[in-house]
């Protein structure tokens, strides 16, 4: 009765070398590779610490009005660009502006590798539905993954710094915008196609002038997650060494600092608020102006 | 007449004697051993109840602990009668209180060897830069050269402790006493443990430089073989290090280039352990000093194979004879050896 009683399972011994030897395969692989991954990237750091460097570098007002611009371009609305101005400044008054700064260089960086990464990925999907198949369930790995497992592997391949940082960051937050184009280009009209098919448009052509377009209401979606995802992984990435926000907040937890835990979260939340507001609206403006058309 | 006198005499000795050994060992009762949780501590608790269960007759229990919680219980309730590793300068003042109050008693000054927290260097960095070795904190802070960071190749890299851990603020008020930024130096941050201890096992796997912050005993010390690095100045004071090293850097106008201090670690026991556990078993604890490299062997073996403080402390009986062979009588040994 002791199969019944007792769950058959492997022998500690085996179980043991096992895990051990995929540790030692890892740890080979890392070794063989690792420099190389890593010069891969450098390009990418590079370009992380520039801008790092030009957002801290340039005067506070300047950035103060860039941000003002670029909310008015998107949302077309003042209270937005009120909004955003005086949180910003309330963030630079409680002295969380470094911070913050390093905060928002990593995002961005983020969100344009995820939109390179994840839009030809949610296209190719779209086109085909085995890769669909394929694809689904590695997107639902990477959403649901515990982000402490991959950070793992990603120390051991690269260290702790930007870079992992960023990966990590990216492993999280590139599926709905993969999930998202792949929706919006399957979602366009069968006739709208059938039209421009009609009319000898390449399968190129289609997919730049017709499917991207309709599309890019969903797409923009995508991207509106994938920044709300980014930003709630800033303080993982700061497990790893990435400067920002997420350091006092580590800091705040092993301490027990409410007030600097406290800060530092709604300076996260006010980044969050920003962001998704100006994306959103800009999303609706487009939808309108395609209704428009219509 | 007096040769049978002597023979009388003798033998009621060897009798005495035999009848004292036996009085010992009954005399030892029951103890109570804490089991704290990290992994030098687990396998200590375990020796000391292998050794002093087979070898003295005594009846151990281990139970769980930690630094803080074991202290106060032993401290106000008496209960459990030994901690076998207690980091001293966590409790310094109530400790000496309840010692001279005969409530606790410091059976071992230093069970560790070679134990404290301080700047390392790894053995890849030897390798790639033999000027290094025997060079002290004071004169590596001149290379920044030699530890490219990642992020600005011109600045040297030297890693220093999570956010949040009391170390961070020593290594940062440290990282200005000794002036490191203007000599050309950033302070890493790695963020986790995990993170620290990846930036160290990278660095030992590719052989490039490393220079940082780590504490012994530790399996990664062990590991790797980290090597320490001597701080080439003196410990500055007391004053210096209470009021200013380890406090934020708001509180710590000026703080002056020190040596870390020292980490004491006691092995304590309640006034109850001397009675209940009679001569012979204090008499262990006051010899039984792990070496340094040895303890440090013992937790790589127990992070390798992911091994209970148990199933170490039977490798480390088996392995290490040498070692606590000299920690307990000949007639004990001989016992803990059949019990094994």
């Amino acid at each position: 009765m002791d199969f019944f009683s007792k769950f058959p399972v492997m022998d500690r011994v085996s179980l043991m070398e096992m895990r051990k030897g995929i540790d030692l395969a890892f740890r080979e692989f890392s070794r063989a590779y690792g420099d190389g991954i890593e010069a891969f990237f450098d390009p990418l750091l590079f370009f992380l610490i520039r801008l790092e460097k030009l957002l801290l570098a340039t005067p506070w007002p300047i950035i103060l009005l860039v941000l003002g611009i670029l909310a008015w371009l998107g949302s077309r609305s003042w209270k937005l660009v009120v909004g955003s101005i005086v949180a910003f400044m309330l963030i630079g008054y409680f002295g969380m502006w470094k911070d913050c700064m390093a905060t928002v260089a990593i995002i961005t960086v983020c969100t344009i590798m995820c939109i390179t990464v994840g839009i030809p990925i949610g296209v190719i999907m779209a086109r085909s539905s085995r890769v669909e198949k394929m694809m689904l369930p590695v997107l639902d790995m990477m959403q649901t993954i515990p982000s402490f497992v991959y950070l793992i592997p990603i120390l051991m391949l690269l260290g702790i710094g930007k870079i992992p940082g960023l990966i990590a960051v990216c492993i999280y937050a590139v599926p709905p915008i993969i999930r998202l184009t792949n929706l919006g280009i399957r979602e366009v009209d069968k006739e709208t196609i059938e039209a421009s098919t009609a009319f000898g448009a390449t399968t190129f052509q289609k997919l730049k002038s017709v499917q991207i377009p309709l599309a890019l209401p969903t797409i923009f979606a995508g991207v509106n997650q994938t920044i709300m995802m980014a930003l709630a992984m800033v303080v993982i990435a700061s497990m790893i060494g990435v400067k920002g926000l997420g350091v006092p907040i580590l800091r705040a937890i092993s301490n027990q600092y409410l007030a600097l835990g406290l800060f530092n979260g709604l300076a996260i939340v006010a980044l969050a608020i920003i962001f998704d507001r100006i994306t959103q609206k800009y999303g609706q403006r487009m939808q309108k102006h395609r209704g428009q058309k219509k | 007449m007096k040769i049978l006198k002597k023979l009388i005499i003798s033998s009621l000795a060897i009798v005495g004697f035999l009848a004292f050994n036996i009085n010992a060992n009954a005399a030892c009762g029951k103890l109570v051993i804490a089991e704290q949780n990290w992994a030098s501590a687990e396998l200590m608790a375990n020796v000391d109840k292998i050794i002093l269960e087979k070898g003295y007759g005594c009846t151990v229990e281990l139970i769980p602990g930690a630094t803080m919680p074991t202290f106060t219980s032993m401290d106000e309730k008496g209960e459990p009668d030994m901690n076998p590793e207690q980091w001293a300068n966590a409790v310094y003042t109530p400790l000496k209180k309840a010692v001279s109050e005969k409530r606790l008693i410091i059976a071992n000054k230093a069970p560790i060897t070679g134990l404290g927290e301080g700047w390392w260097i790894t053995p890849g960095t030897v390798e790639k830069i033999p000027e290094i070795k025997g060079m002290t904190a004071m004169e590596i802070l001149e290379h920044p050269e030699w530890f490219p960071s990642k992020e600005d190749p011109s600045k040297g890299a030297f890693v220093g402790c999570p956010a949040g851990w009391g170390c961070q603020l020593a290594n940062a008020n440290l990282f200005r006493a000794f002036e490191m930024e203007k000599k050309g130096w950033v302070l890493i941050d790695p963020g986790s443990a995990a993170g620290l201890d990846g930036t160290i096992s990278k660095a030992a796997d590719s052989g490039s430089p490393w220079f940082g912050y780590y504490w012994n005993p530790t399996s990664m010390v062990g590991k790797y073989g980290l090597i320490p690095v001597d701080f080439g100045v003196k410990f500055h004071s007391r004053d210096n290090w209470d009021n200013c090293i380890t406090l934020a850097e708001q509180d710590c106008a000026d703080p002056k280039p020190t040596a870390w201090t020292k980490s004491e670690v006691n092995s304590i026991v309640t006034a109850n352990f001397a009675e209940t556990g009679g001569k012979d078993a204090i008499k262990y604890v006051k010899k039984r000093t792990y070496p340094g490299e040895v303890m440090n062997a013992m937790l790589v073996y127990m992070a390798d194979n992911q091994a209970k403080g148990s199933d170490a402390a039977i490798e480390f009986l088996k392995q290490h004879e040498g070692v606590w062979g000299k920690w307990v009588s000949s007639s004990a040994k001989k016992a803990i050896k059949a019990g094994l």
